[in-house]
């Protein structure tokens, strides 16, 4: 484990993504010292751009944007990782349970998460969230939840079936342990590098999926979140008028999270597959041939 | 043969599962389902009218299981209802006029985001930890977490409204009536150029990391080792020996993708104003027109499921120990 | 010692590189292979003889570097080949057959294709000629010449590495390496395999390097014998002194593991004659 963490702690990615990440969390943790304003308050005329009163301009019905980005960060944040989580949890027991067991359990659980990946994802999202309504960001945590855990399963059992081989559980199932504790002390703890990807690439998803309901209409209206500012601006024909930073600004917050996640997932796929990672040793190497210390 | 057959009979399991999904959503809400589908019909319906669309969503007297037969007996006679904002536009009508522009947009964006990600990939693979490999594997990983919205929207942005080099919205002048002329036809391709170009870089990412990941799995391989000790030239040893392999996971890994095709595609017209399902849906959730958002969840999961197929058949073509099996 | 040897490797040193220290696979390395003579390499997995073996082929990719050394083929050093006179020194002088019976085929490729592209590159042969010189090399190793239209699936592990046994004559080379060409074989199969790379040495006159961790198996097949250890070359010896006389102490711990084999002498006759 600590081999683990020295390495991503060594990896220029990790690193860069971590900072990212870590400054979006602080800015909406840091919120209200940030901004006078009320996210959802009319607090300016329609439409100003960028002014050193307005940050980021004002939307179409007068509402701080900038104000509207820190605040709405928490929104895509807390879904993210909510759902993020949820996603896992779910692919995870199900990837464990399905790879462990077997037999009858395994087909059953093999045959649901094949289906629900070749069902279209979004067009599934499309039908749930409109009949629920105008979805909360809970709410659509909780379906992006439900649905959308089956590439994670898959990819978990797939590792589950090499580590059950292993000695260690082989020798846990001698000694007669439940099959509960080998899933949960001798497997798990195995599979952890997969459930790290997952879990990254899962808040990944939950973001853009949560930004993207949003925008399509099935949001809560009420709701501060960046698709919801995507949604408003469209829909007040904010290009059109030429208001840019009304839809600009999330869309760069989006690049910047996007960015940021994706660099840690980078990072942690390399540390799990080591014949991914290229790093230190290749320059190393590189150096060396340039000094003619060797050849090949 | 037989593997063709069994995906087959799967993917039917696959399409029942969706269109059970639409027979139950209403019913599990709270409030009256028919309510809830046909509430934003107001007066425009006649009762007539009323009872054949209740019908067609198994909306009759009798017990859950024979409104769910009666359900399925219309999806598969393909009768997915009419639209409610619409009316009386049968469903499949409206969907199967915007289907043609979606899987064109599709089609396209696919096509070339598989083949540009698949290169770079083998290419950032073979040369793996040089600037090239550092450059598109960051950068592709960093393209596939971009919302297809976002880059669309800035796309939009720069090239429609600031630069004014492309249009702004609609697949072609509205202006010109469809045929096959000269005139007509450029006018389409000046208006997908836009919608295809954002949606393929948000793809290629995508293939491109796949691509490189299996090849980077492969090279250690000894029918690889063993085609460079016979002297073969690199792009024999690198097409040949190492692409042709690692391109079996990736083509399978394309039916998983198709998904992400569908969604991109979908918001990639809303934002371009494409008249593709996407956009068309974009109104129906606007409208709250219910028969035309579930059928579009039938239509599209079988234009999965086809892509799918299709993706099957290549599989099995790209892979002798399957053909002979 | 032969005068004039067909290899010679000369003091090769090879590290594979790591982020802060290097791991030193080849140290000091230097032996000969006459014409026609079977040079066998043993010791434990790990301890560098595969890397020795790459090395001639110069099939080694970071982070493995060659610190030091020569590897001289027929006089000229495979360390200064450029591109281009390495592709052709390939294969046409040196062949191989890889550890992994199932794997060193392309699965995608018929067998006829993994002739002709080598054929093709080598000696601009036509398909036609290739298709003719396929049939004559699996004669060789009693592959019917038809099925060279097959997949390598289709075949089992020990028909497939006497494929690629065929592929390695095709250019008739100088020095066939052999880099642990049985473990992934059964014991049958094994000897047979053995057997027929013996033959054709004798009738083609092509020297081996063959490799392995099996030593009971290297005795009765080799000439001489290197044994390695953690990078080194430890000793080396005609078979008989390796089996008969072992110096080093390792050596001496390699036979303790070999029980059996090294209590009943009489069963050693060499295959080579």
């Amino acid at each position: 484990m600590g081999a683990v963490l020295k390495s991503f702690a060594q990896n220029r990615k990790a690193l860069t993504g971590l900072v990212i990440v870590a400054i979006i969390v602080a800015l909406a943790v840091a919120a209200p010292w940030l901004t006078e304003y009320d996210p959802t308050r009319r607090v300016g005329r329609p439409h100003q751009p960028p002014s050193w009163d307005h940050w980021l301009g004002t939307t179409r019905i007068g509402q701080d944007v900038f104000a509207r980005l820190l605040y709405g960060a928490r929104t895509s944040l807390a879904v993210g990782f909510g759902a993020g989580l949820l996603i896992t949890a779910v692919g995870t027991i199900l990837g464990i349970v399905a790879g462990y067991k077997g037999g009858r359990t395994d087909e059953v659980i093999s045959f649901f998460t094949n289906m629900v990946l070749v069902v279209p994802n979004l067009p599934l999202l499309l039908v749930l969230a409109a009949f629920i309504g105008q979805a909360s960001p809970w709410v659509i945590a909780l379906i992006l939840g439900v649905t959308s855990w089956a590439w994670g399963a898959r990819v978990t059992r797939a590792e589950t079936l090499s580590v059950k081989q292993k000695d260690f559980v082989k020798s846990a199932e001698m000694l007669g342990e439940p099959s509960w504790r080998i899933m949960l002390f001798e497997i798990f703890p195995n599979v952890i590098s997969i459930v790290g990807i997952n879990f990254v690439g899962s808040v990944i998803f939950a973001v853009i999926t949560e930004a993207t309901l949003e925008f399509l209409g099935l949001g809560d209206p009420k709701t501060v979140s960046w698709g919801m500012m995507l949604f408003n601006a469209q829909n007040a024909s904010a290009l059109q008028v030429g208001a840019w930073w009304d839809i600009l600004s999330p869309c760069f917050a989006l690049v910047a999270l996007g960015a940021g996640l994706s660099l840690l997932n980078f990072a942690v796929d390399e540390v799990a597959n080591p014949r991914l990672r290229t790093g230190n040793t290749l320059s190393r190497w590189s150096l060396l041939m340039r000094q003619g210390e060797g050849r090949l | 043969m037989s593997f063709l057959f069994r995906r087959l009979g799967f993917y039917l399991a696959a399409f029942l599962a969706a269109a059970t999904v639409n027979f139950f959503l209403p019913r599990l809400m709270p409030g009256d389902p028919i309510e809830i589908m046909f509430s934003s019909a107001g007066g425009d319906l006649s009762v007539e009218n009323l009872e054949a669309l209740k019908l067609t969503f198994g909306f009759v007297d009798g017990p859950l299981w024979q409104q769910y037969l009666t359900y399925l007996q219309s999806v598969f006679t393909g009768d997915l209802g009419r639209s409610i904002k619409y009316y009386p536009l049968p469903v499949t009508e409206l969907l199967g006029r915007a289907l043609i522009w979606t899987v064109g947009l599709m089609g396209t964006a696919t096509l070339i985001s598989f083949t540009l990600g698949t290169v770079l990939g083998i290419m950032a693979a073979w040369r793996r930890g040089s600037a090239f490999d550092v450059v598109f594997s960051v950068g592709a990983i960093m393209a596939t977490s971009m919302p297809a919205m976002v880059l669309s929207l800035m796309a939009l942005f720069f090239f429609g409204f600031e630069l004014n080099w492309f249009p702004t919205g609609y697949a072609a002048d509205p202006a010109l009536d469809p045929a096959f002329s000269w005139q007509y036809v450029s006018s389409v391709v000046r208006h997908g150029i836009l919608p295809v170009l954002t949606l393929s870089i948000v793809l290629t990412g995508g293939f491109l990391v796949t691509m490189r990941n299996n090849m980077i799995n492969l090279l250690g391989e000894d029918y690889i080792v063993m085609a460079r000790a016979k002297g073969l030239s690199n792009s024999r040893v690198m097409f040949w020996y190492a692409a042709r392999n690692a391109l079996l996971p990736t083509v399978s890994s394309l039916a998983i993708a198709m998904g992400t095709v569908l969604g991109g595609s979908l918001v990639t017209e809303v934002v371009f104003n494409y008249p593709g399902l996407g956009n068309t849906l974009y109104q129906a959730i606007l409208a709250r027109d219910y028969p035309v958002i579930q059928g579009q969840l039938l239509i599209m999961t079988l234009a999965m499921l086809t892509a799918n197929f299709i993706v099957d058949i290549s599989y099995v073509l790209l892979d002798p120990r399957l053909r002979s099996a | 010692m032969t005068v004039n040897p067909l290899l010679s490797v000369q003091n090769l040193t090879i590290d594979y590189i790591g982020a802060e220290t290097d791991f030193r696979a080849a140290d000091d390395v230097s032996f000969d292979i006459a014409p026609g003579e079977v040079f066998g390499l043993a010791g434990e997995s790990g301890c560098g003889k595969s890397t020795i073996a790459y090395a001639i082929n110069r099939l080694h990719k970071p982070p493995a570097l060659i610190r030091r050394g020569r590897i001289l083929f027929e006089g000229q050093d495979v360390l200064d080949l450029d591109d281009r006179a390495l592709r052709e020194f390939r294969w046409h002088k040196v062949a191989m057959v890889f550890q992994s019976a199932m794997n060193s085929l392309n699965p995608v490729l018929r067998v006829e294709a993994q002739f002709h592209d080598l054929l093709k590159r080598h000696r601009g042969y036509s398909k036609a000629q290739s298709r003719e010189r396929a049939a004559e090399m699996l004669r060789l190793v009693d592959i019917p010449p038809e099925r060279m239209r097959d997949y390598p699936h289709q075949f089992s592990g020990g028909m497939r590495q006497r494929i690629v046994i065929a592929i390695c004559m095709a250019l008739d080379p100088k020095l066939v390496v052999m880099d642990e060409p049985t473990t992934a074989l059964d014991v049958v199969v094994q000897r047979e395999i053995l057997q027929r790379i013996d033959e054709l040495r004798r009738s083609r006159g092509f020297s081996v390097l063959f490799i392995t961790h099996d030593l009971g198996l290297m005795v009765q097949f080799c000439d001489r014998i290197g044994i390695m250890l953690r990078g080194n070359l430890v000793e080396q010896g005609t078979s008989d002194q390796i089996y008969h006389r072992p110096q080093h102490d390792y050596t001496k711990q390699l036979w303790a593991s070999f029980p059996s084999l090294h209590g009943h002498p009489a069963r050693l006759e060499r295959a080579s004659g």
